[in-house]
C-alpha cells in the first residue's frame, strides 16, 4: 500500500500543476506544491524500510486461463535503493529548478514528476508484463515530450529510431516471458529459465544504450537541464533494475562470455568519450553508456548487488552532476561525494560492485577497472571544470538558500546508501580493487594535461566524428532495409497486376502443397 | 416480437430510411443511435424469455421464418448481438468526424443486418449466401455510381463470390460425410472444399492483393468498416463448422493447417507491414495481420478454448476504427497517403497522427494499448505447443513495428519549420481521444471484457469446451 501511496503523491502532484497551469497560470504556489508534495513522496519512500518487503497488486487480469500474470509491484532490498535515488531526484530537480532559466515552466516540472513516478512503477515491478507495461509508458512520455520539446528537422526522425530500439527492447522482454511461460516457468522474475535470461540483459543493454552501441541524441543540449536529465536518468535505471533482478543460474551461458566482452568494450567506449567529453551535458550519454555496461558486467559476474549499485550510482552521482547549473565554489567540491560513491572503496555505494563474481571470468576485470577510473576521472573534470555558468551569489535571495539543498540532497543520499537501506550497504567489498580503480583515477588525472590524447574534445567535434562512423552502419542497414523492400515490391506488383489472379491461384496451390507435404 | 426482426430487419429498414436524410450529422446519428439501441437491447432484454415490466409482459421469440428458411438468434447469441452492434455504434458515429456518413451508415446497416443474418438462418450454409449478398450491398457502398470500378473492387467482388460455391459444395459433401462418416475421399474433398472456400472469404495469402488496392481506391474509413465487420464474421461462421462436426474439430492437421496458414498470414502482413510508402496500404497489411492472429487463435482452441479469438474482437474493431477515422481526416495535398505527402502531418494534425501511432502500435502490440493482452496471450499459447511458430509470430510482430516506425517517423519529420497546430475540429477529436482512451483502457485492464467474454463462447456447443 504504501508504494501505491508515494505513486499516488507523485502523480497527483504532476496533475495539479497541470491542471493549475491551465485553469489558474498566475497562481503563485505552484512550486511549492511540488515540492510539498515531492518531499512528502520522498518521507514514504523512507517509510518503506519499516515494511520491507512490501507488495501490491493490480486487478487480476481475466479470464484467468489466458493470463498466467497480472501487473504487481514489489519493493525489496534492491528495488528500495532505485526507489529512493528516483524520488530524490525529482526533489532535487524541483529545489535546483529555482536557480534554472525560465523557473515557472509547471509543465516541465509535472513532466519531471511523472517521469519520477513511471520510473518508481519500473523499479518496483514485480514481474516481467508489470516491466513491460511501464517501460511502454515511460517510452510513450518520453517521445511526446521529446517531439513537443526538439525543433531540429532531423531531430523527430531521431526521437523515432531510438523510441523503436526502447520497443524491441520490451519485445524482448516480453519474449522473455514467453520462452519463460513455454518452459513451464511461473512468468515471474524469480523463475526465469537460462535462455530467458540472456534476452532479459539484451533487453536491458538495449534500452540503456550499451548494446549496441548506438548515437545519443544531438539535440539534447536544447532540452532543459532538469527534464532533459530526468529523462535520461529515468529511462536508464528503469532498465537497469532488471539487471537486479535477473537470477544468476539464469546467466549461465556458453554466450556470458562474448557479452561480458561486449559490456566491457561498451565500459572502456563510454569512460574514454565521457572523460574527453568538452562538457558534462554533451558527455551525458556516454556516462549512460559507461556506468550501464558496468552494471551489465556485474549482473553478468552473477552480482545482482553491484548491477544494483552501478545503477544507483549512475542516477544519484550523474543527477547531481547534470541538475549542477550554476557556479559555487564549494558546491563543486562538494559534488567529489560522487567520485567516492563511484570508487567502489569499502561503505561507498558502489563498495559491493566488484564484490562477487560467480562466473569466473575475472580476466576480464582488469578492463572493467580501467572503464571505471576512466568514468571517475571524467566525473572529477567535469565537476571541477572552470564554468562560464552563472555564479550562485547572482541568483535571487531565495533561490540561494534552496538551490543547494537540491544539490546537496543528492549528495548525502549517496552517502547514506553507502551504510543503510539495502542488500549492499556497510560492506567493504573487493576494496584491492576499488584501490587500483582509485589509483588509476589519480594516474589519469595526473596525466590529463600532459597527454593531448587525453584532453577534452572540442565540442564540434565530437557529434560529426561519432555520426561519420555511425552513419556508414546506417547507410548499410538502410541499403538492405532497400534490397528487401524491391522483393516486396516486386512480388506486391505481380500479384496486383493485370495478371494477378493467375499469379495468385499458382501461389496458392504451391502453398497448399507445402502444407499438404508438411502435414501428411 | 421476435429476435431477427429486431436484428435483423429494423436495422435493414433503418438503413434503407437512412438514404432520405442529407445532413452528415443526422445519418451518422441515426446510425450509431439504431446501433446502440440495438446493442442495448441486446445486452438487458432476455431473448425466449418473459420480461415483466409492470403490467405489460414483452418476450423476443428467437426465431421467425422466411421464405421457408428459418432465422434463430438464440439466448446464446445475444453477446455476439451485443458486440457486433456496439462496435457498429462506434464506426457509425464515427462516420461524421470521417466525413462518410452518407455513404456508410445506409449500406453499412445493411451489410450488418445481413451478416447477422448469416449467424442466424438455418440451415447454416445459407450463410454463404448472405454473406455474398452483404458483399454484393456493399459494392456501391466502395465505389460510388459516378466513380469507376477500380481493379482492388473487381478483385475484392471475384474473390469473395469465389468463396461462395466453394462453402456450398463442401456443405453438400459434408451432409455425405455426416452420412457415411468412413468415406475417406468424400472427406477430404469437402475439407479441401471449405478450406478454399474460406481461403477466399478470409483473404488468406496470397489472395488478399485486393485490400491494399481496395485501401488506395476507396475512403479508408470504408474499406475500414467492412475489413473489421467481414473477417469478423466469416470467422464465427468459421468456428460454426468446427462446432458442427467433430471430425473436422478433432481434427490435429486442420488445426495445425489453421495455425500454419495464420502464421503465413501475419509473418506475410507484417513483413510487407514494413516496406510500405503508404500509409493505406500499411494499413491493408496490418488488417491482413490481424486476420492471421484471429485464425492463430482458433487454430489453439483445442487448447485455450474459445476466449483467445473472441479476446481479439473487440481490440482489432477499436484499433481499426481509430486507424480508419485517423487517415480520413488526415488530409494531404495531393490526396493520398504516401508518405511523401504526409511529411510533417504530426505538426497540424497531432491528434489523428496520435491516433495511427496508437493504432498502429497497438497492432503491433506494444504493452498498455489494447492489442497487447490477447496478443501476449496467444503468443504464450503457440510457445506452449512450439516454439518455433512462437519465432515466426515475433518475425511478424517486429516487420509491424518496422512499419508503425516508419510511418511515426515520416508523421514527425517536417518539411520546414512548422509550428504544433491542431486542425482537428471538436467532433473528430473528441471521437479520437475517446477512442485513443479506449485502447489503454483495453491495453490496461483487459478484464472489462470479461461479462461479454465469459458468455460468446457460449455460442457454440462444442468447441473449445
Amino acid at each position: 500500500m504504501l508504494i501505491l501511496i508515494t505513486i499516488l503523491l507523485l502523480f497527483a502532484a504532476a496533475l495539479t500543476l497541470v491542471i493549475l497551469r491551465l485553469t489558474r497560470p498566475e497562481f503563485r504556489f505552484t512550486w511549492v506544491i511540488a515540492v510539498a508534495a515531492t518531499f512528502l513522496a520522498w518521507i514514504t519512500v523512507l517509510l518503506w524500510q519499516t515494511q520491507i518487503p512490501l507488495s501490491f497488486t493490480l486487478l487480476p487480469w481475466q479470464p484467468a486461463n489466458l493470463f498466467s500474470t497480472s501487473p504487481s509491484f514489489s519493493a525489496d532490498g534492491l528495488s528500495w535503493p532505485y526507489a529512493v535515488s528516483l524520488v530524490t531526484l525529482a526533489l532535487a530537480i524541483l529545489l535546483t529548478a529555482s536557480a534554472r532559466e525560465g523557473f515557472s515552466s509547471s509543465f516541465a516540472w509535472a513532466g519531471s514528476i511523472t517521469l519520477c513516478g513511471l520510473g518508481l512503477l519500473a523499479v518496483t515491478a514485480a514481474n516481467p508484463l508489470t516491466l513491460a507495461m511501464v517501460w511502454a509508458a515511460l517510452d510513450l512520455t518520453e517521445l511526446i515530450v521529446m517531439l513537443r520539446t526538439v525543433n531540429e528537422r532531423e531531430a523527430g526522425e531521431r526521437v523515432v529510431a531510438a523510441f523503436s530500439t526502447r520497443a524491441i527492447g520490451i519485445i524482448l522482454l516480453i519474449l522473455a516471458n514467453v520462452v519463460s511461460s513455454a518452459s513451464g516457468k511461473t512468468t515471474e522474475f524469480t523463475s526465469i529459465p537460462p535462455q530467458a535470461g540472456l534476452l532479459l540483459l539484451v533487453a536491458a543493454g538495449l534500452r540503456v544504450g550499451v548494446l549496441p552501441l548506438h548515437l545519443p541524441y544531438s539535440s539534447e543540449t536544447s532540452l532543459r537541464r532538469g527534464l532533459g536529465t530526468a529523462l535520461r536518468l529515468v529511462t536508464a535505471s528503469s532498465s537497469l533494475v532488471l539487471l537486479a533482478r535477473i537470477p544468476t543460474a539464469s546467466l549461465a551461458s556458453p554466450l556470458t562470455p562474448f557479452l561480458l566482452v561486449f559490456a566491457c568494450i561498451a565500459a572502456l567506449y563510454g569512460g574514454w568519450m565521457w572523460m574527453r567529453a568538452p562538457d558534462e551535458l554533451t558527455g551525458r550519454p556516454y556516462w549512460l553508456i559507461g556506468l550501464g555496461a558496468l552494471a551489465v558486467a556485474s549482473a553478468l559476474r552473477g552480482d545482482q548487488s553491484g548491477a544494483t549499485a552501478w545503477g544507483v550510482a549512475l542516477v544519484l552521482a550523474g543527477g547531481a552532476l547534470f541538475l549542477t547549473s550554476v557556479q559555487q565554489i564549494w558546491l563543486n567540491r562538494a559534488l567529489l561525494i560522487g567520485a567516492w560513491a563511484l570508487s567502489t572503496l569499502p561503505f561507498s555505494l558502489t563498495a559491493v560492485g566488484w564484490q562477487t563474481d560467480v562466473s569466473g571470468l575475472t580476466i576480464f576485470l582488469p578492463l572493467l577497472l580501467a572503464a571505471q577510473a576512466l568514468i571517475i576521472a571524467g566525473f572529477i573534470r567535469h565537476a571541477l571544470r572552470p564554468s562560464t555558468r552563472a555564479s550562485l551569489e547572482s541568483q535571487p535571495a531565495w533561490a540561494r538558500s534552496v538551490y543547494p539543498f537540491g544539490i546537496i540532497l543528492m549528495l548525502l543520499v549517496q552517502l547514506i546508501l553507502g551504510f543503510w537501506g539495502w542488500d549492499g550497504a556497510m560492506q567493504t567489498g573487493a576494496w584491492i580493487a576499488g584501490l587500483i580503480a582509485s589509483l588509476l583515477t589519480l594516474g589519469l588525472l595526473w596525466a590529463t594535461p600532459r597527454l593531448p590524447a587525453l584532453n577534452p574534445v572540442r565540442a564540434h567535434w565530437v557529434q560529426p566524428t561519432t555520426a561519420s562512423r555511425l552513419d556508414r552502419l546506417y547507410q548499410n542497414l538502410w541499403a538492405v532495409y532497400i534490397w528487401f523492400a524491391r522483393i516486396s515490391q516486386t512480388i506486391s506488383t505481380t500479384l496486383e497486376g493485370e495478371g494477378g489472379i493467375m499469379w495468385a491461384l499458382l501461389f496458392l496451390i504451391l502453398f497448399v502443397s507445402l502444407i499438404v507435404q508438411r502435414k501428411p | 416480437m421476435s429476435a431477427p426482426l429486431i436484428w435483423i430487419f429494423t436495422p435493414m429498414i433503418i438503413g434503407g430510411l437512412s438514404f432520405l436524410f442529407f445532413r452528415e450529422r443526422t445519418v451518422a446519428a441515426i446510425g450509431g443511435t439504431t446501433s446502440l439501441i440495438l446493442a442495448g437491447i441486446a445486452l438487458i432484454i432476455p431473448i425466449d424469455e418473459a420480461l415483466k415490466i409492470g403490467p405489460i409482459s414483452l418476450k423476443i421469440a428467437s426465431s421467425a421464418i422466411l421464405f421457408g428458411r428459418s432465422l434463430v438468434l438464440t439466448p446464446a447469441n445475444a453477446p455476439l448481438l451485443v458486440l457486433v452492434f456496439g462496435m457498429s455504434a462506434l464506426w457509425f458515429f464515427g462516420t461524421e468526424a470521417a466525413g462518410v456518413a452518407r455513404q456508410l451508415v445506409p449500406y453499412g446497416l445493411i451489410v450488418t443486418a445481413l451478416l447477422v443474418a448469416s449467424i442466424a438462418v438455418q440451415p447454416f450454409l445459407f450463410a454463404a449466401l448472405l454473406i455474398e449478398m452483404a458483399v454484393l450491398v456493399s459494392v456501391p457502398l466502395l465505389s460510388p455510381p459516378d466513380q469507376k470500378p477500380g481493379r482492388g473492387l473487381i478483385r475484392y467482388l471475384i474473390y469473395q463470390t469465389l468463396a461462395m460455391p466453394f462453402i456450398l459444395f463442401a456443405g453438400w459433401q459434408l451432409a455425405g460425410v455426416e452420412a457415411s462418416p468412413g468415406d475417406l475421399a468424400l472427406t477430404v474433398q469437402s475439407t479441401a472444399l471449405l478450406g478454399l472456400g474460406f481461403v477466399f472469404l478470409l483473404a488468406i495469402f496470397p489472395l488478399y492483393s485486393w485490400i491494399p488496392q481496395l485501401m488506395e481506391e476507396s475512403s479508408p474509413y470504408v474499406v475500414g468498416f467492412l475489413l473489421w465487420i467481414l473477417p469478423t464474421i466469416a470467422a464465427i461462421f468459421g468456428m460454426g463448422f468446427l462446432d458442427r462436426y467433430a471430425w473436422l474439430r478433432n481434427s490435429p492437421s486442420l488445426m495445425s493447417g489453421v495455425q500454419v496458414i495464420g502464421l503465413v498470414m501475419l509473418v506475410t502482413g507484417g513483413l510487407w507491414a514494413a516496406f510500405q510508402r503508404d500509409v493505406g496500404r500499411l494499413m491493408a497489411y496490418n488488417t491482413v495481420s490481424e486476420t492471421g492472429f484471429i485464425l492463430l487463435a482458433i487454430g489453439l482452441t483445442a487448447s485455450a478454448g474459445t476466449d483467445l479469438v473472441f479476446l481479439f474482437l473487440i481490440p482489432r474493431g477499436l484499433g481499426l476504427a481509430i486507424w480508419a477515422l485517423s487517415l480520413s481526416i488526415l488530409k494531404t495535398d495531393d490526396g493520398t497517403h504516401h508518405f511523401k505527402s504526409m511529411q510533417g502531418l504530426a505538426r497540424t494534425y497531432p491528434i489523428a497522427s496520435g491516433g495511427l501511432t496508437l493504432a498502429a502500435l497497438s497492432t503491433t502490440g506494444l504493452p498498455l494499448l489494447a492489442g497487447f493482452p490477447p496478443r501476449l496471450a496467444l503468443w504464450e499459447g503457440l510457445a506452449h505447443e512450439d516454439l518455433t511458430m512462437a519465432i515466426w509470430f515475433l518475425v511478424g510482430l517486429l516487420g509491424l513495428l518496422t512499419g508503425a516506425v516508419r510511418m511515426m517517423a515520416v508523421l514527425v519529420t517536417e518539411k520546414e519549420e512548422t509550428p504544433w497546430n491542431s486542425k482537428e475540429t471538436w467532433v473528430q477529436r473528441a471521437m479520437l481521444g475517446l477512442g485513443m482512451i479506449g485502447l489503454f483502457v483495453l491495453g490496461i485492464f483487459p478484464q472489462v471484457l470479461r461479462p461479454l467474454l465469459d458468455k460468446l463462447p457460449l455460442m457454440f456447443q462444442h468447441l473449445g469446451r
